[in-house]
């Protein structure tokens, strides 16, 4: 299926999709007004694209500095998706890249790494 | 009333028939130093039309004609010769009753040059008059600044009334607390943010909540929940919290018709539309044990005992109140925690906590608020809510607000 590529905006990260090499990145920040308009596609594109792996190693790299309440809840439901293609089969690595010191990211990936389990979750800190 | 249906004051044009100008015009024969002397008899005449039998056939305009013109022999040479030589032959041409934002991207298409050589007004297919670029570039200017102006009017009447559903709090936490701050500073005029308030003989409730969204939305759901809470308050006891919680999320999550698919018994998937609710921290202060109750949806509190060195943070549940990924059913936690005399309550929404700021550009978070806190937690509240902002605005810099953002704080003497 086609990569995806969505160009970061001040108030929407960078999408790169690239699922020819099973590699995922998204970065930048995320909040805009209708975060459903924003994702919806996206999530389109990962619900068709999930199905087609057979024990298939996917790398999903996320380094989001700042994402409002409505994105922290489609994000949620895209990890949900990963975590249920490792469930089935597949590996999944989430890279939880943050900006060292930034607790709140780090907390977050915590919890997301707590909630999906079957994530192979590594915090990645960036430092300056 | 819808903005658009406003009537327009006398003004603002609306229309290409707004900016009509009748500058003199000239016929295709007529020769090229007849035109010289139109633009020296009149130095402010940037353009003239070029008219045949009420047709308009072209624009001359000033600049692009006086610079040819000057060229070597040009003026010997072209002089006598028809002044279609250095018209611009496929001029915008429009009719009077073009609307102005119509008119704007027909301006913009290719090779127009309608900036600087403006564009032919017709009036029933006949010539009228022109128009300049710049006086279109005007009309769109003051209609962006009138659009503008009935917007923010629009939000400046609706943060009114946003703020009289905040009166009865501010009145009784004026009344029953001796030392607090309560800071509301929605992002956008109106927002999202919202608390509530009550004395009661036995105590005080206290709610600081964060609905979905910030600016209008954000406002539409801060009404739905004070009317969700008001309704809730009638029939549940608020010294319980947790109890609060579960009956909002009930009820929000059926009136907005956000269910799953199971909770509303239906096969198959319904068009889910919204998907909107709230965090928030819900607590009741009980004066004779001086116990704090409190159950809380992704809202963090912060005590600061007397004596400590240390601020606790207090967590609650990890759910939300009214989304469809909460269960209708869904029990939060009530907690309890002793506040002795001195002690210091403060409740902040994502607001400050998530806002990117600083060198790096990170998040604020947790561990900056309590170590501010900390650092002012002698001082009266009110001097602590100067001092707590002040921090947060440093550290916001010169990055935009993200979000709403609101912090009460309270001394418990």
């Amino acid at each position: 299926m086609q990569n995806l590529y969505i160009a970061p905006t001040s108030s929407t990260p960078e999408v790169n999709f690239q699922f020819d090499r099973h590699q995922l990145s998204l970065r930048g920040e995320s909040y805009p007004e209708n975060a459903h308009a924003f994702f919806g596609p996206i999530m389109q594109a990962i619900q068709a694209y999930l199905p087609t792996l057979h024990s298939t190693q996917v790398t999903v790299d996320v380094q989001l500095a700042y994402f409002n309440s409505s994105s922290t809840k489609v994000l949620l439901e895209l990890f949900g998706l990963f975590n249920d293609a490792a469930v089935a089969g597949n590996y999944v690595t989430l890279n939880w890249h943050y900006i060292e010191d930034d607790e709140t990211i780090l907390e977050f990936g915590q919890e997301v790494a707590d909630d999906f389990t079957a994530l192979d979750f590594h915090p990645c800190a960036l430092v300056e | 009333m819808p903005l658009d249906s406003t009537p327009q004051p006398a003004h603002t044009a609306t229309m290409a028939g707004h900016l009509l100008q009748t500058p003199p015009t000239v016929s295709p024969s007529d020769n090229n130093y007849h035109v010289m002397e139109l633009f020296s008899q009149d130095e402010s005449l940037a353009n003239i039309p070029v008219v045949e039998q009420q047709r308009a056939v072209g624009i001359i305009n000033r600049n692009t004609f006086m610079s040819t013109l000057a060229r070597p022999f040009h003026r010997e040479i072209f002089g006598r010769k028809p002044c279609t030589a250095f018209m611009n032959a496929s001029p915008l041409i429009v009719d009077y009753l073009t609307p102005i934002t119509e008119l704007s991207f027909m301006a913009l298409e290719a090779d127009r040059k309608v900036l600087s050589d403006g564009f032919l007004i017709n009036l029933d297919n006949h010539y009228a008059g022109m128009g300049q670029g710049v006086s279109l570039m005007q009309a769109l200017a003051d209609q962006q600044a009138e659009k503008h102006r009935q917007m923010m009017e629009s939000i400046n009447y609706a943060s009114v009334i946003q703020q009289s559903f905040l009166q009865s709090s501010r009145r009784d936490m004026a009344s029953t607390l001796d030392d607090y701050f309560m800071v509301w500073a929605p992002r956008d005029i109106v927002g999202g943010d919202y608390y509530y308030f009550v004395k009661r003989p036995d105590g005080f409730f206290v709610a600081v909540i964060d609905c979905t969204g910030h600016g209008v939305p954000g406002a539409f759901m801060t009404l739905i929940m004070a009317s969700t809470l008001k309704q809730v308050l009638s029939s549940h006891d608020l010294h319980n919290p947790a109890a609060l919680l579960r009956a909002i999320n009930q009820q929000v999550k059926q009136s907005l018709g956000q269910l799953t698919p199971e909770e509303a018994g239906l096969a198959d998937h319904p068009e889910l539309n919204s998907d909107d609710g709230m965090d928030g921290a819900f607590c009741w202060f009980d004066n004779a044990s001086r116990t704090l109750t409190y159950a809380s949806a992704k809202t963090p509190l912060f005590v600061l005992q007397p004596g400590k060195d240390e601020v606790d943070t207090l967590d609650g549940n990890k759910k939300g109140v009214g989304y469809v990924g909460t269960p209708l059913d869904y029990h939060w936690d009530n907690h309890q925690v002793h506040l002795p005399v001195g002690s210091r309550l403060y409740i902040s929404t994502d607001g400050i906590i998530d806002q990117i700021g600083g060198p790096k550009r990170i998040c604020f978070g947790k561990k900056r608020l309590k170590e501010n806190i900390l650092k002012h937690a002698g001082k009266p509240m009110q001097q602590q809510q100067k001092l707590l902002i002040d921090a947060f605005l440093k550290w916001q810099g010169d990055n935009s607000r993200r979000d709403d953002v609101s912090l009460f704080g309270v001394h418990l003497a």
